[in-house]
């Protein structure tokens, strides 16, 4: 008997269908994943199965949770099996954990209120879970002082600790390093056990690989492919899933790596930061020489984005010396944002905030419309609000917006990590073309190793102790260079 | 789906209860500004004979104790109160938003002994120190817009303080800062657009609180000194003469209870 089945579950705006009628059903023991690319509709289908819908939209079709058939055009009568039948596992660790409460307590909090556990023992229950997902130590801490990682580590832990026996993931691995999205996986898949059901929606191909089960692929809001999970990786039928497939960074050509002979843009010198009293790493050299693109990777918490932003001059290093290449202007350093929608103004329409990037760089207004055209963006997208710009379009726009002011280095801090892997391509083509053909210097910082290693001339890896190793790509994984802690 | 609010259709999703709040005070303004003009009158000129007399064509709302037109003592007291009240929810307003976001951008011992001085502002009863001001600038009303201003800067202060720290440590004000925008960019584009909602709801709540301050000052005869018109004053003289004159004690009452009422609507109502 199926856990959750619903059946020609469509969803509406207004009169328009955002999603097809899809039926799906999840059995005891038997991950269901969905994948789709951003916009296919993937997360609009698990708020209908929630009853989570924004008011909006409407929903149509039937979906039987345990013993109970509920209609998706009635959202509220879902509400009651939230939690207790259907744990959802948040896509955004920081807005969805209390700021002002310890990480312990956020979990211990569901241990004692859903499941009625006394309060000591729900504490002992949150510190055993905190301890599972590697999070000793980091019981005592604010949601501020925790890594995006460990943030989602720590929602994940409050999700679950409903002991609801369905359970939703909506892109849980988001920003996720390689590592921990395994981890997630697998914490996922003994959670599920024999007899509690699991529902995956993402679009990340190295999480929709791990657990197995049936697998569905969503474009446009229409059902492509699906199928057991093993045979459509193995051998997809539709021309779409196989681009998807392709788009995977482990999948991308390797670049030839090119060294840099003209004077660096930026350079540092025995750089040491430390964040919060912690020191992140010391003794980092480095030179970036215009046109050519400069990987650092790691795991979360190592000091990626510090080390851009002391670069950028930032935040303050403890020891050692950043220079930059005399004679450039004094923004001619700037950075791209891992969260577009945070880097813009929120309440001004994109054209408008442009527009007074141009005014404020001395440039004029074609400017724009050239940028538009190359960097292949919708005019039309002006006049929206940061909000309602999809991820890529606005990751783009965001690099508009720094291409204005003619920047000599660009620091981009996991720019494609909330983007599908088709998207992700494009925009990564896209910045490596801009920093070949502008002869801009560009810093690319990702958790993903392999995209760091197909992209960049130079490979910076950090690890979480502090020590750095700095490689060229074709011997990437074993460090010829210089060793340097 | 991320559907779009432009400004007609916001307008247009204007909650049901904010527009009863806006009407609530359209009315009482229409009533103070057209009042005498529609039945010009005297709100001082007594008349023993007709005290406590019923509605006629000349006080569309009877006589007090005293003979003289609860119209035009209502009319004229709408007028007054909420001139001192808006004249001190814009100086508090104004000064709240400077020391706010020159707190928070500021920092330091700026911000220290600002956020010390409210604190301990904060700590003491509003109406306390309002009494104390009172005792302290000669003219009633001019010690009423002082004393309103200094308790009612505290709460736009604290608004604006915490929301500009969150705006300055956003990664959008940082993008703009390496972008080369200067502070006044920073205030117009990241800032404002945040604080200014926030900003008309405590300038709604302030506006009553205010009103009511001022009331109930006057209701203890500390306030607003006889004859002058205000409507504490005018709800206890007209106590003692509950049972002869129902409606003249009742006006007064009616006309506070529609104006905050209204505010509290204008200013509370989100959309869920």
């Amino acid at each position: 008997m199926s856990l959750l089945k619903a059946v020609g579950v469509i969803v509406l705006d207004g009169g328009a269908p955002l999603l097809q009628p899809l039926s799906l059903h999840l059995d005891p023991g038997e991950p269901l994943v969905i994948l789709g690319e951003t916009g296919s509709g993937k997360s609009l289908l698990a708020q209908a199965l929630m009853g989570t819908l924004p008011p909006e939209l409407t929903a149509r079709g039937r979906v039987a949770i345990a013993d109970r058939v509920l209609d998706t055009g009635s959202p509220d009568r879902f509400r009651g099996l939230w939690g207790r039948e259907i744990g959802v596992l948040p896509q955004e660790p920081w807005l969805s954990l209390d700021p002002l409460m310890r990480a312990r307590a956020q979990v211990a909090e569901t241990h004692a209120l859903v499941r009625g556990l006394p309060r000591g023992e729900a504490a002992a229950r949150a510190q055993a879970d905190l301890a599972a997902l590697g999070l000793a130590g980091a019981e005592r801490r604010y949601p501020h002082e925790l890594s995006g990682g460990m943030a989602q580590r720590v929602a994940i832990a409050a999700a679950r600790a409903g002991g609801g026996r369905i359970v939703i993931a909506d892109e849980p691995t988001k920003g996720l390093e390689a590592g921990r999205r395994d981890d997630v996986a697998s914490l996922l898949l003994s959670e599920m056990g024999d007899t509690g059901g699991l529902l995956v929606i993402t679009h990340d191909l190295a999480l929709a690989r791990r657990p197995g089960g049936r697998l569905i692929v969503l474009r446009s809001g229409a059902v492509v492919e699906q199928g057991p999970s093993r045979q459509v990786f193995a051998a997809p039928q539709d021309a779409y899933t196989r681009e998807f497939l392709a788009a995977d960074p482990e999948n991308w050509s390797a670049r030839t790596p090119r060294a840099g002979t003209e004077p660096a843009v930026v350079s540092a010198r025995d750089l040491a930061v430390s964040r919060g009293g912690r020191s992140l790493f010391a003794g980092i050299s480095l030179r970036i020489a215009p046109g050519r693109i400069f990987g650092v990777t790691g795991p979360s918490g190592c000091g990626k984005s510090s080390l851009g932003d002391a670069l950028l001059g930032l935040i303050p290093p403890d020891r050692g010396t950043v220079t930059r290449r005399p004679g450039d202007h004094p923004h001619a350093m700037q950075k791209l944002y891992q969260d577009p929608v945070a880097a813009f103004p929120r309440k001004r329409s994109i054209g408008q905030t442009l527009a007074d990037t141009v005014s404020v760089s001395g440039g004029n207004s074609a400017d724009v419309d050239g940028l538009l055209d190359r960097l292949g963006l919708d005019p039309t997208l002006l006049g929206r609000r940061p909000g309602a710009v999809s991820g890529g379009d606005l990751q783009r726009l965001s690099l508009l917006r720094v291409l204005l002011r003619s920047p000599s280095f660009v620091f981009a801090d996991e720019p494609t990590s909330r983007l599908d892997p088709i998207t992700q391509a494009r925009v990564i083509r896209l910045l490596t073309e801009i920093a070949e053909k502008d002869g801009v210097a560009l810093m690319l910082v990702s958790h993903d190793a392999a995209l760091i290693r197909n992209t960049a001339d130079t490979v910076l890896s950090l690890d979480a102790a502090g020590t750095a190793a700095i490689s060229e790509p074709a011997t990437f994984g074993t460090p010829v260079a210089e060793a340097l802690t | 789906m991320i559907v779009i609010a432009t400004p007609q259709r916001r307008r247009a999703m204007w909650p049901a209860a904010r527009i009863v709040g806006a009407a609530h005070v359209l009315v009482v303004a229409l009533l103070a500004l057209l009042g005498s003009v529609v039945v010009p009158s005297d709100p001082f000129a007594q008349s023993l004979v007709k005290a406590l007399a019923g509605p006629d064509p000349a006080a569309p709302l009877g006589y007090d104790h005293l003979g003289r037109s609860i119209f035009h003592r209502l009319v004229d007291t709408l007028k007054l109160s909420p001139i001192i009240t808006l004249a001190a929810v814009a100086t508090a307003g104004s000064a709240g938003l400077v020391l706010g976001t020159a707190a928070a951008a500021l920092g330091g011992w700026i911000e220290r002994s600002l956020v010390i001085l409210a604190d301990a502002l904060l700590a003491l009863p509003g109406l306390l120190l309002v009494l104390i001001v009172l005792a302290m600038v000669p003219g009633t009303a001019l010690g009423f817009w002082a004393a309103l201003s200094l308790v009612l800067w505290v709460e736009f202060f604290r608004l604006t303080r915490a929301a500009t720290r969150e705006v300055l440590a956003s990664p959008a004000v940082q993008a703009s800062r390496l972008l080369g925008f200067g502070p006044i960019y920073l205030f117009r584009a990241h800032i404002w657009p945040e604080i200014a909602p926030m900003m008309l709801t405590a300038a709604a709540f302030g506006t009553a609180t205010a009103i009511m301050a001022i009331a109930a000052l006057g209701f203890v005869h500390v306030g607003l000194r006889a004859p002058t018109p205000e409507l504490g004053l005018m709800m206890v003289e007209l106590l003692p003469y509950w049972r002869e004159a129902p409606l003249a004690l009742l006006s007064p009452v009616i006309a506070i209870f529609a104006l905050l009422l209204g505010l509290t609507l204008l200013a509370g109502s989100r959309k869920s």
